[in-house]
This record gives C-alpha cells, structure tokens and sequence, in this order.
C-alpha cells in the first residue's frame, strides 16, 4: 500500500518491484548463499578441534584449495576464523571460539 | 535525494591520485570545483598499493590524508557512485549529464558502523582485492574509503532485509533509483586513469588459467597490511611462496598484443615488491626476467641497485612460455638472449609484470580524440602538455598514457593551472563581453 501523504511507496511494494526486477538473480544468489553456507560449515568443523592447513581442508571436504583458500580468507575477514601458526610453508587456520589466548 | 543541477567552474573526472590532487589545486586557488568518481570510494588504484617507490613510503598513508582533504575542502563537491552520460559544449563551457547510480543506503544516514556487512549472509570476491578477497553483498568497500558508506550489490542481493533490520541508523533504502543530474563546468579535468593488460592477454604465459600466476596489483594486496590473506601466500593452495619470479615486459613492448609502448612503471615496481618480498620472506628467492632495465626516475637507478645488493636475481631473457608442473608450481621457460640458450626453472609464484592500458570505455561519453596508443591525444606536448583537443578539457594522470605516481601528481598539478589560467581568461571575456 503506498503512503498516501507524500506518494512514497510501502517497503512492501518496493520489495516486490524489485523481486520482479531482480528475480533472476535473487534466485541465483539465494543457490548461491545455500553453497557457500555448506562450505563455510564443512570447514568450520573441521578446524573446530585442530588447526589444519588449506590443502589439508581441501583434502578434506573434496573441494579445490583455491577455492578453499578463498573462503577461509573471507571468514578470516570476518572474524570466524584465525590463523594458528605454520606447518612446514602452510599457514595453519582454526575456528575462532577454539582458539587459546 | 535530491540532486540539484550545480554550476561550477571545474569538473574533475576520476577520483585517484591524479584527479583528487588536480581537484584540491583548483579548491585551494577558489575555485568551485566538483569531483565525479564512477566507484563507491575515491582513491583509485594508488589506495591498493602497498608502498610507492622509490622511497618505500606506505601509499596509504599519502593517499588517505588526500582522499580527507577532498571530501572535508570547503569549494570540492565530492559526488562517488555517478556515471558520466554525456558531455555537451554549452554557454562557453561544458553541460555534463550524471547519473547517481544507487546505493541503496542513505549517504546521509549511514555512518559507516559496517554492521549491515556483518549481518548479510552472501560472500561476493573483492574488486579492491582482485578478486583473491572477499567481502558481503552490502558493505563499506574498504577500511579507509571516503566516504565511509555502505553500498549494496544488488546483482548479488537476495532481499532477505538482514541488513535493514540491523541498521540503527535506518539507513538501508531498497527504494533508491538511478537519479540523472546535471553540472555545468566551465573546464574539465580528465583524470580517469588506466588499467592492467588483462592477465590472460598473452596465452602462452598461463595468466588467468594458472592460479600460481598473478599479476602486480595482486601482489601490491598481498604486500599490504589489508590483504586478503594478512601475508604473502600463493592463491592456488595458500603456501607461503619460497622462490618468486617476475617476468618482465609481460604486457607492453609487444606486438602481438598490440602494445607496444613501454609502460614505464613495470621495472621499477617489480624491483620495489621484490624489496619488499625480501622483507616479509626473507628466505625467499626472487629472480626477475627482463629485457631491459629501464629506471630513469631520480633515486631509481640507486633502487635497482639495492635490490641487486639485497640478493635479487636479475635474469637477463625472453620468457616464452609458463606451464605448471604436478604441484601447482609455474615452469618457467626462458631464451637467455646474451647467452643464446633456453632454460627452464621452477618457481612457486610468478608475477606477469603487466602494463598499462586506458581504462575501456572511459572515453565514451567524452569522445575525445585518441593517441595511436589509445589513451586521450595531447595535441601539443611540449607547449601544452594536458590540453586536450578540445579548448577547456584538460588530461591528467595516466589517462594521457602510462606514467608513474611522482608523474601523475606533477601532470595533476599542472592540468590544474592550465585549467586555472583557461577559467581566469574565461572570466575575463564574459566581463569584457
């Protein structure tokens, strides 16, 4: 319903207007946020208990470490993960919360 | 928002280095100035370098004051996130038609608290990162970006309203629409500056297939204290790189790319991130292939030589070709010109010292004439060195073509007084009029 004062439309309708305009996308984006959430969680618990490195991680999940490493660097920007020192080159990443100061 | 048409006396085109220091040289003499940026945040490409040469000073600490002064100086209106649609000669200066592209949050609300950026749930890669980064659909695009509002991808929203509901300041607004507007200038500044040879430009050199080849600005991340990784790691499986090559001229000087300029930072930032290598892996090996050394600049000679006294290796030859081996290490392949032989060495990384190319489609809307290197022509160089072909349209930076930070802000400033003395004369004639 728009607001009849000053003509500005509802958040409702303005969300619908751009599900419309946006719906190919907004589909993409959601399969897209399903993937990266079954990623960010398989590797996460992964490195709960222990500090592993990104082959490692990649090893095992089954993914690429490329990508791996792309996603430990983005949950290492927001705080989830951290670094926990070096294995041989390899810097090794853990879960935050698991983390002894 | 409301944007309402301004009439000043310079336009200034491109918030980097160039274009931001251009605009505080005409601020500082009086003059009304607007400062149109197509990103989110002023800055350009220097706000990603690690450190400039030859002095090795940190580059945030040069542009961030800059990027401040900017935004806070009295007689600049700073407009980020607008696209220059088309230009117009009219009333004896420049009608430029914009269009404020939208944010989807109110600049005028939003201080930057970056908690929308927390709470939304999709991870997109960083442009400010070249990808090897990451950061949220909605976010502020970098620590020090000017101004310090968040802006929201919608291409990658889902509409989901995390963002909306954790914003105290309410300042998430899904019912923003591109908003044309209008500025009247009597002078314009050209400060769109460049781009990087795209890094699978040369085929035979594995860019863009080979993860463990990158190029410069990537690695100017992973120098920088912002970077994606915090460290120097490799992106194809995050080992700490012992041996590093760079190879030379792997974007300029060639005609098969049809390039053939030489694009005048190449060897002089591929020695400085070697210093600077040196310094975060002091184990490592790094070698550069060139063809020619080329440090003309003052101090930059001096700076080739301490990085050949710091242990750098510096190969002279042709790479032909990288492959990578079984473990995702780049096989370099190189002619060594004076010895007249072929060699082929093993490294953990290697950087494609690329050039710089004009920025595609930076000239649309302006449609000023081209050089046969494809950046905007300077007509006159010796007598005029920023004017354009067209009277009142100044160049600045590499926009005209490839130089070196030192070299922008000299370019800036003088495309500033050049661009002064046009206004003060055009003044003089409409009172003479």
């Amino acid at each position: 319903m728009s607001d009849q004062k000053n003509g500005t439309p509802s958040r409702g309708e303005v969300l619908k207007r751009l599900r419309e305009a946006h719906g190919t996308t907004v589909e993409r984006s959601q399969a897209m946020m399903k993937e990266q959430k079954q990623m960010q969680n398989a590797i996460c618990q992964f490195i709960r208990e222990t500090p592993k490195t990104v082959p490692e991680i990649a090893a095992e999940i089954g993914r690429p470490t490329h990508e791996v490493l792309w996603f430990v660097a983005a949950l290492r920007k927001y705080g989830i993960v951290v670094e926990a020192g070096m294995c041989g080159d390899y810097p090794l990443y853990q879960r935050a919360k698991e983390v002894q100061v | 928002m409301s944007l309402d048409n301004l009439h000043v006396d310079a336009l200034v085109v491109g918030g980097g280095i160039a274009g931001m220091q251009s605009a505080l040289d005409l601020g500082d003499q009086g003059f009304q100035v607007a400062l149109v940026e197509c990103e989110p945040s002023i800055g350009g490409k220097m706000i990603t370098l690690s450190k400039v040469f030859p002095t090795l000073d940190c580059c945030s600490c040069i542009t961030t004051p800059k990027m401040s002064a900017v935004a806070h100086h009295p007689n600049i209106k700073l407009f980020t996130y607008c696209d220059v649609q088309s230009v117009q000669e009219a009333d004896g200066g420049y009608r430029v038609n914009l269009v404020q592209k939208p944010r989807y949050v109110d600049a005028s609300k939003c201080t930057g608290c970056r908690e929308c950026e927390y709470a939304c749930p999709i991870t997109v890669p960083s442009p400010f990162d070249r990808g090897l980064g990451a950061y949220r659909t909605i976010r502020v695009p970098f620590s020090t970006a000017v101004p310090q509002v968040a802006v929201l991808d919608m291409d990658y929203c889902i509409l989901c309203g995390k963002c909306e509901k954790v914003c105290a300041a309410k300042a998430v607004d899904f019912n923003q629409q591109p908003e044309p507007f209008e500025i009247q200038a009597s002078t314009l500044v050209v400060a769109s500056g460049f781009e990087l040879t795209p890094l699978g430009a040369k085929k035979e050199y594995g860019g863009g297939k080979l993860r463990n080849v990158i190029d410069p600005l990537m690695m100017e991340r992973f120098l920088a204290p912002t970077g994606p990784y915090g460290r120097v790691l490799r992106p194809g499986d995050g080992k700490e790189p012992t041996s590093i090559a760079y190879v030379q001229c792997a974007g300029s000087r060639d005609t098969t790319l049809g390039i053939e300029y030489c694009s005048r930072v190449c060897c002089m930032y591929a020695i400085k991130q070697a210093m600077l290598i040196s310094g975060a892996l002091p184990l490592a090996e790094i070698t550069i292939y060139y063809m020619d050394i080329r440090t003309f600049g003052k101090g930059y000679e001096q700076f080739y030589q301490n990085a050949q006294a710091m242990g750098v290796e510096f190969i002279r030859g042709k790479v032909a070709s990288i492959r990578e081996d079984d473990d995702q290490n780049p096989v370099v392949k190189v002619e060594l010109t004076e010895e007249g032989r072929t060699i082929e060495r093993t490294h953990d990384l290697v950087v494609l010292s690329l050039g710089m190319v004009p920025v595609p489609g930076s000239n649309t809307a302006l449609n000023l004439p081209l050089g046969s290197d494809k950046f905007i022509a300077i007509p006159a160089p010796n007598a005029s060195p920023c004017a354009t072909a067209h009277p009142g349209i100044f160049v600045t930076g590499a926009a005209m073509g490839p130089m070196d930070i030192v070299d922008s802000i000299v370019t800036a400033s003088s495309a500033a007084a050049a661009a002064s003395a046009y206004i003060r004369e055009h003044k003089k004639e409409a009172v003479y009029a």
